[in-house]
């Protein structure tokens, strides 16, 4: 797709995805959408660092959790729920930098390990002194608006999508890509490879971070250790493979399947549906590296083929 | 100028450089000649930013460089064209030359480069969409030179530019790196192909078991007769 053909298309489904709550009344499909843009924007964010920059981080939960939790406590403190936001994607930007900082210094496999310990100390050490299930004071509940968050989650959606979009045609996303591809190879025809990790890192997190931030304005009552939990990395990790690694629409697609799916799976078959995922993503990466994406570009190329040679015909 | 005093370099417990000294003068075209194994790759590496020597120091333009990281060394005015090329083989032609004009320095004249690399190898403008993993190898090692010359240096590094790549495009490429000469930039090349690496060289240096085992003029070099035994074997000329 061609940069102002995706840019309309894209324009498009946010302005039609904008009408839906004056159009539906059902909470039930806000929900789903809700569910849909968060999920984008996850994706999104993790789709940064590990599909461009090729740094595949195994603790995305963690930066998710960390804007969680600052946003929620600022906000029930009596903080604006959007400075609350951005103070939740700091904190998780500056754990992010304090770990990137130390692990991109070694190559391999350091960021991953790391990044994954980050997940799970923080995950244990939040269950452990915050243990109790937060919830909503009362006042709030009476006024909670679901639109809200359904525009919040839509505008946070868009922004990702429209940050990896400037990232994918921007020098520094080719340098990224640089990295990605051979590290050292980047170095030496001048790509600052440590900067550039760092600023992907940063990029990434704050995105996650600002989803976290999200998820605490959303939810009425949850663990304050739950947003953590290792699944919202793999949540993560799963769509932006289905949906194409290191592409702008991937995560996107990815994001519409996946919820889609899951959703229907957890109905009939409970915690079933982990095993089929895990099936999927394997056969994903071994048969179709490029995911939806570039099977809707294979059947778009096959389709064409197939009408150029009725029309000669 | 470039200059190279007493180096010495390690991998883990394997010293492949012990005390090497060379200089390249600007204008110059220097060839850094011997076996598999005698540190001629590693010697590049520590040039370019890839490999801290142990001992001794480098110096570019009356500066040291061996603490300077390798990107902030391609700002600095040296490009290099590594072993076994080392292309970005998911990215396209186009992406990979963009990519040797990252630098700052780089930036101004990268559309006016870019036409000039694509003057020199026409090929390449062909395919400039193209990812470079399907290209050949040929191909590919216009992309490496291309890419290195983006960045507009003073000084080219080539490590065995001649590897794999049939006998007329190696002579096609030797032509290029006089063009490229001839414009002013400095050249320090690596090879295995000693006969046109002296024909095309100004001076040279023979590296043996992590030392300079000898040096001097291309001339002079080709018609040594420990060179021509060594490197040339009998039926050379």
């Amino acid at each position: 797709m061609t940069g102002r053909r995706s840019r309309a298309l894209g324009l498009a489904t946010a302005a039609a995805l904008a009408t839906v709550p004056l159009v539906v009344r059902r909470d039930d499909v806000l929900n789903f959408l809700f569910l849909v843009l968060l999920s984008v924007t996850l994706a999104e964010s993790w789709n940064i660092v590990a599909g461009y920059a090729g740094q595949v981080n195994l603790g995305h939960a963690a930066f998710f959790g960390l804007g969680a939790l600052t946003t929620r406590a600022l906000w029930i403190a009596g903080a604006p729920v959007l400075g609350a936001m951005v103070a939740g994607a700091a904190v998780a930007v500056g754990f992010a930098l304090l770990i990137g900082a130390a692990a991109f210094r070694l190559r391999g496999a350091y960021f991953a390990i790391g990044t994954l310990a980050l997940g799970e100390i923080l995950r244990i050490t939040v269950g452990n002194v915050r243990a109790e299930i937060s919830t909503l004071p009362a006042a709030t509940i009476a006024g909670y608006r679901l639109a809200h968050r359904y525009y919040l989650a839509l505008a946070l959606a868009a922004a990702a999508v429209a940050v990896v979009a400037a990232l994918g045609g921007s020098r520094l996303g080719l340098g990224m890509r640089a990295i990605r591809e051979d590290e050292e190879a980047a170095e030496a025809s001048g790509v600052g490879a440590l900067r550039l990790k760092l600023l992907a890192l940063a990029l990434s997190t704050a995105l996650a971070g600002l989803a976290g931030g999200l998820f605490a304005y959303y939810h009425i009552s949850y663990y304050p250790a739950h947003p953590f939990s290792p699944t919202w990395t793999f949540d993560a990790l799963l769509i932006t493979f289905i949906g194409g690694v290191g592409t702008v629409h991937g995560p996107v697609l990815g994001a519409v399947f996946y919820v889609f799916l899951k959703e229907y799976l957890a109905i009939r078959w409970v915690d079933f549906h982990l095993l089929i995922f895990g099936l999927l993503f394997v056969a994903i990466v071994l048969l179709l590296p490029g995911g939806l994406v570039e099977a809707a570009a294979r059947l778009g190329a096959l389709a064409r083929a197939r009408v150029l040679t009725a029309i000669r015909k | 100028m470039l200059e190279v005093r007493g180096v010495e370099a390690a991998y883990g417990p394997f010293l492949a450089l012990s005390g090497v000294t060379l200089t390249a003068r600007p204008g110059e075209i220097v060839a850094l000649l011997g076996p598999n194994g005698a540190g001629k790759t590693t010697l590049i590496r520590c040039i370019t930013g890839l490999l801290r020597p142990r001992a001794g120091g480098i110096r570019w333009e009356d500066a040291p460089l061996d603490r300077v990281p390798a990107h902030a060394i391609v700002e600095r005015g040296i490009a290099v064209v590594p072993e076994g090329r080392r292309l970005f083989g998911a990215m396209t032609v186009e992406e990979n030359l963009e990519l040797g004009a990252f630098v700052p320095r780089a930036r101004p004249q990268r559309a006016a480069r870019l036409e000039h690399v694509y003057t020199i190898f026409p090929m390449l403008r062909e395919r400039r969409r193209q990812i470079t993993r399907a290209l050949s190898g040929g191909q590919q090692q216009m992309v490496a030179i291309g890419r290195a010359l983006m960045a507009g240096p003073k000084l080219l590094l080539l490590d065995e530019p001649s590897l794999g790549l049939a006998p007329r495009l190696v002579e096609s490429i030797f032509d290029v790196l006089r063009e490229i000469n001839r414009s002013g930039v400095s050249i320090l090349l690596v090879e295995q192909n000693v006969q046109a690496a002296l024909t095309l060289s100004h001076r040279a240096y023979l590296l043996e078991a992590g030392r300079v085992a000898g040096e001097g003029s291309a001339a002079a070099l080709l018609d040594d007769p420990r060179v021509r035994r060594a490197y040339l074997g009998p039926l050379a000329r």
